[in-house]
């Protein structure tokens, strides 16, 4: 297993090199990231221009400039972003960091959410509970994502005002916490994060929910259908014990391996959650370096997302020998 | 500002499943459009711009203003800097020479200043008197040292490693020199500057800036570096990047203490994401540039004032004479004439801000004192589809099949008419200017451009749309926009004749009225040659929570953080 795993990272090296070099050309060729100071009114000096030019490498064939970012990066330097304070390297952790937290926290929820209305919809197949939710699932799984949160914050922002009294609120639609709290308790520190953190984190796990309760719910009908069950239920055991003990967890395996394979979508969502309630993750930070056509920071976030979905994947590789053992990784 | 009440934090957590769908179609509409309010509102601000909003405030609370852009430089002053909001964050903080006031004057900061005045047009010559008592709150007096401190990172000779966004009026000063005990500063210049009072605006602090390295050094540091000083009414209390800017008092500020206890500047980069947060109270001010969506719904907001006026930025249509076919004076008056502005402006900005009318000059808005149609009477800008196929006719032009052909006989090419990606007004306006084209047998593509500045600067385009933000200051700036010499003049237009107007105008100071004159008929000689088609002015916006007084629009690049120090929570016992 070893052996293949270090294979799997020695093929993605080159496979995330290629991927760089592709996204250098195009960003560098799509437009000057000076643009902005060349249209000020009163101008900006054309000295000014050319300083900033050379700070950015502006002043180097493309070609070269890659070259230049390549040997920075195996010395740990990410080269100069388009805005001057910026540290590429610490920038693009913390926005990272802020993105898992969202994607972490929607995952665990929707894997809740899912084993536990798969296994409700299998056992009472065709009941009125396996149609309510057979039809939530439908019905998320057809939301597009930033429309579902469009609707979660407007119903936050209806809820906070549905007692009449304005000035106070339990749901949030903007950040991951306030700016200021007149109260700073540790309490109140922890109700201000969880108030913010709720909308987003339901949007992303709705949308995540969805598909996953329809694996689960024919995953667990599967099982329950299989003779090893019969077998148990035939030996005498409670319909508890079988449940729990023997079919959800031979039902489990299929989610698990798609939970890890769907990570590196779940993170494409998060995008979308979290420029719509104005987290400043990932996703910001790739729509801004396109914006600003800050070539350097783009190929840090490419490294970093490409490095979690090769390692992601890899993980979901490994799991299926694990869960499965029929398949082996020699 | 309110904080959330905790306890009910768990019920949040139980209610959230009943509320996903029920709440959605309640939220938001229902409200009558009220308009500015009358009594303490928005409604006085076009008779009284400086006053409008006026209230008597308490002392304490926090108020909270939706801020477009994260900081990503504090040095306002350098490239990278020189951004709106950047400044719009530090106007409670570094002090200012002059400021510009909602009703377009520009003012002696009196917290700042004794007096400042030009005590000789020749050499031009201004005697800045600093008020004793101003100080930075390190203790160090506000002083020479930071005038020239300001001057030399700006003026292109003694720092040339400085990167300034500017060294307009700087790199004309000779000397600048303290007396005393530093508190007067006597500023000569070696060319005349009109726009003269557009300087030390803001200052930066000269001996702490001295404190971090030589001149190079300490201007990359003071933009790469929260301040730690101050010379306004707040000061820097916490900055969490891409999240908010606190600001507190300065409690060495030596004017009226500012009412409120706290301002912070909560960073909504996307204007979409500004109404939500206005309505759940996690903002009280927001200022954004408007768009027909957004004011419907900040009329909505029915415990705030709104206000949507006219700003000093104007939309205008560019022909680029480097074009051999436009380079043709007729088929430009052509062009210009059969454009429909107002049927541009009913079907583009005023859909959101009725009223809105064509401009008529290429320096001043309606407002200023200098204002003139000068458009108006050439018949441009009318739809005059006739008019203008008797302008090419008359020249020898002919339009047959559909297709407009040259004196020479031959089609006139496709013209490419650009605009900014993403901007749909100038996406629309340009539709607009292609069907009326058509008319005269002119094809138009209309292509966009992700690169504004390359675009211009490389002259690749026919026709452009864009816009220019102007100053109070306006006398210099012309020169700058319109002379043939100039980088601005991206279409080149050249005419001798405007060049020494506007060379004569930039050279008059202490006489307003005469140097607008000039500049006007430098305007009048563009407006007939048909080289710049003016269109309308854009739109100021604000929103204020009505809690919060003394807020007010102000269409300048000052913005309404400009008597940031008097904002206050209104007393309504008063």
């Amino acid at each position: 297993m070893f052996a293949f795993a270090a294979r799997r990272l020695m093929i993605s090296i080159p496979v995330l090199l290629v991927a760089s070099f592709m996204v250098f050309v195009m960003i560098t060729t799509s437009g000057d990231p000076l643009q902005a100071l060349r249209v000020t009114n009163p101008p900006t000096p054309p000295e000014t221009i050319a300083l900033e030019a050379h700070r950015l490498h502006l002043d180097m064939p493309w070609y070269e400039r890659y070259f230049n970012w390549f040997g920075g990066l195996l010395r740990g330097d990410l080269g100069p972003s388009v805005n001057v304070r910026e540290n590429i390297n610490e920038e693009v952790w913390s926005r990272f960091f802020v993105t898992l937290r969202l994607v972490l926290l929607a995952m665990v929820l929707a894997l809740i959410m899912a084993i536990v209305s798969g296994v409700v919809s299998a056992v009472r197949q065709y009941s009125k509970v396996d149609y309510s939710m057979t039809f939530l699932g439908f019905l998320f799984l057809a939301m597009p994502s930033f429309w579902l949160a469009i609707l979660l914050k407007e119903a936050g922002i209806f809820l906070n005002q549905v007692d009449g009294d304005s000035d106070s609120r339990i749901f949030f639609t903007y950040g991951d916490r306030s700016a200021f709290l007149e109260d700073p308790t540790a309490w109140n520190r922890f109700t201000d994060v969880a108030g913010h953190m709720i909308l987003p984190t339901l949007a992303l796990a709705l949308i995540t929910f969805a598909s996953w309760s329809r694996f689960q719910r024919s995953s667990m009908l599967e099982v329950l259908g299989s003779d090893y069950i019969r077998l148990a239920r035939a030996k005498g055991l409670r319909w508890r014990k079988v449940l729990t003990k023997h079919a959800l967890r031979t039902a489990l395996i299929p989610l698990t391996t798609v939970s890890a394979l769907d990570f590196a979508g779940i993170l494409g969502g998060a995008v979308i959650t979290e420029t719509i309630f104005g987290w400043h993750g990932m996703g910001q930070y790739l729509t801004d370096s396109i914006n600003t056509r800050d070539a350097y920071a783009l190929m840090a976030w490419l490294l970093l997302a490409g490095s979690i979905v090769v390692i992601v994947n890899l993980i979901a590789d490994l799991l299926y020998g694990v869960l499965d053992p029929r398949i082996r990784h020699d | 500002m309110h904080m959330n009440r905790p306890s009910r934090g768990l019920i949040g957590l139980v209610a959230v499943a009943a509320m996903v769908l029920s709440a959605s179609a309640c939220a938001g509409g229902g409200k009558e459009d009220k308009g500015p309010d009358s009594s303490i509102g928005f409604a006085e601000c076009v008779q009284k711009p400086n006053t409008c909003n006026t209230g008597k405030t308490k002392a304490g609370g926090t108020i909270v203003y939706g801020l477009g852009k994260d900081i990503k430089a504090w040095n306002t002053l350098s490239s990278a800097g020189n951004t709106l909001e950047y400044s719009y964050a530090l106007f409670g903080v570094l002090p200012r020479v002059h400021l510009f006031y909602p009703d377009l004057s520009v003012q002696v900061n009196k917290d700042l200043m004794d007096s400042v005045e030009i005590t000789s047009k020749s050499p031009m010559t201004v005697v800045y008197k600093i008020k004793k008592e101003a100080v930075w709150n390190n203790g160090d007096p506000v002083s020479a040292d930071d005038f020239i401190y300001t001057w030399k990172v700006q003026n292109a000779k003694d720092c040339p490693l400085c990167k300034p966004a500017t060294t307009a009026g700087f790199s004309s000063v000779d000397t600048l020199t303290g007396s005393d005990g530093g508190k007067t500063v006597t500023m000569v210049f070696k060319d005349p500057y009109p726009d003269w009072q557009g300087l030390f605006v803001p200052l930066y602090p000269g001996k702490f800036a001295a404190t971090k390295g030589d001149l190079a050094t300490s201007f990359t540091w003071l933009e790469q570096n929260v301040p730690t000083y101050s010379a306004g009414p707040y000061k820097i209390d916490k900055y969490e990047s891409n999240f908010a800017l606190t600001l507190v008092p300065n409690d060495k500020w030596w004017g009226a203490k500012p009412p409120l206890d706290k301002v912070i500047f909560r960073i909504i980069t996307k204007d979409s994401e500004l109404i939500p947060a206005m309505r759940n109270r996690e903002i009280n001010v927001m200022a954004p540039i408007p768009t027909a969506d957004l004011v419907a719904q900040a009329k909505e907001l029915s415990d705030s004032h709104w206000y949507l006026g006219k700003n000093l930025s104007w939309e205008h249509i560019d022909l680029n004479l480097k074009n051999p076919v436009l380079a043709d004076k007729a088929l430009r008056q052509a062009i210009f004439t059969a454009i429909d502005r107002q049927a541009i402006i009913d079907k583009t900005v005023g859909q959101y801000a009725p009223g809105t009318k064509p401009i008529g000059s290429h320096n001043f808005v309606p407002g200023m004192t200098a204002y003139k149609d000068l458009v108006e009477s050439t018949g441009q800008g009318k739809g005059n589809i006739e008019g203008a196929k008797k302008i090419l006719t008359d020249a020898g032009y002919k339009i047959e099949g559909g297709k407009l052909l040259t004196k020479a006989g031959t089609a006139v090419p496709t013209l490419r008419m650009r605009h900014t990606t993403g901007n749909q007004l100038r996406k629309d306006t340009c539709e607009l200017v292609a069907e009326s084209l058509k008319k005269l047998g002119i094809d138009v593509k209309v292509e966009q451009t992700d690169d504004l500045g390359g675009t211009l600067t490389k002259g690749d385009f026919d026709i452009m749309i864009f816009a220019w933000v102007l100053s109070p200051l306006r006398i210099g700036g012309a020169k700058q926009l319109w002379h043939s010499t100039s980088a601005s003049n991206y279409g080149k237009w050249v005419n001798p004749e405007s060049d020494k107007l506007l060379e004569e105008a930039a050279k008059t100071v202490g006489d307003d009225p005469k140097a607008h004159e000039l500049i006007n008929q430098a305007d009048a000689l563009m407006s007939a040659d048909a080289y710049v088609l003016p269109l309308f002015q854009r739109e100021v916006f604000i929103s204020v929570n009505k809690q919060y007084t003394n807020l007010r629009p102000n269409p300048t690049n000052h913005g309404s953080v400009y008597n940031i120090g008097t904002w206050g929570l209104l007393d309504q016992a008063q």
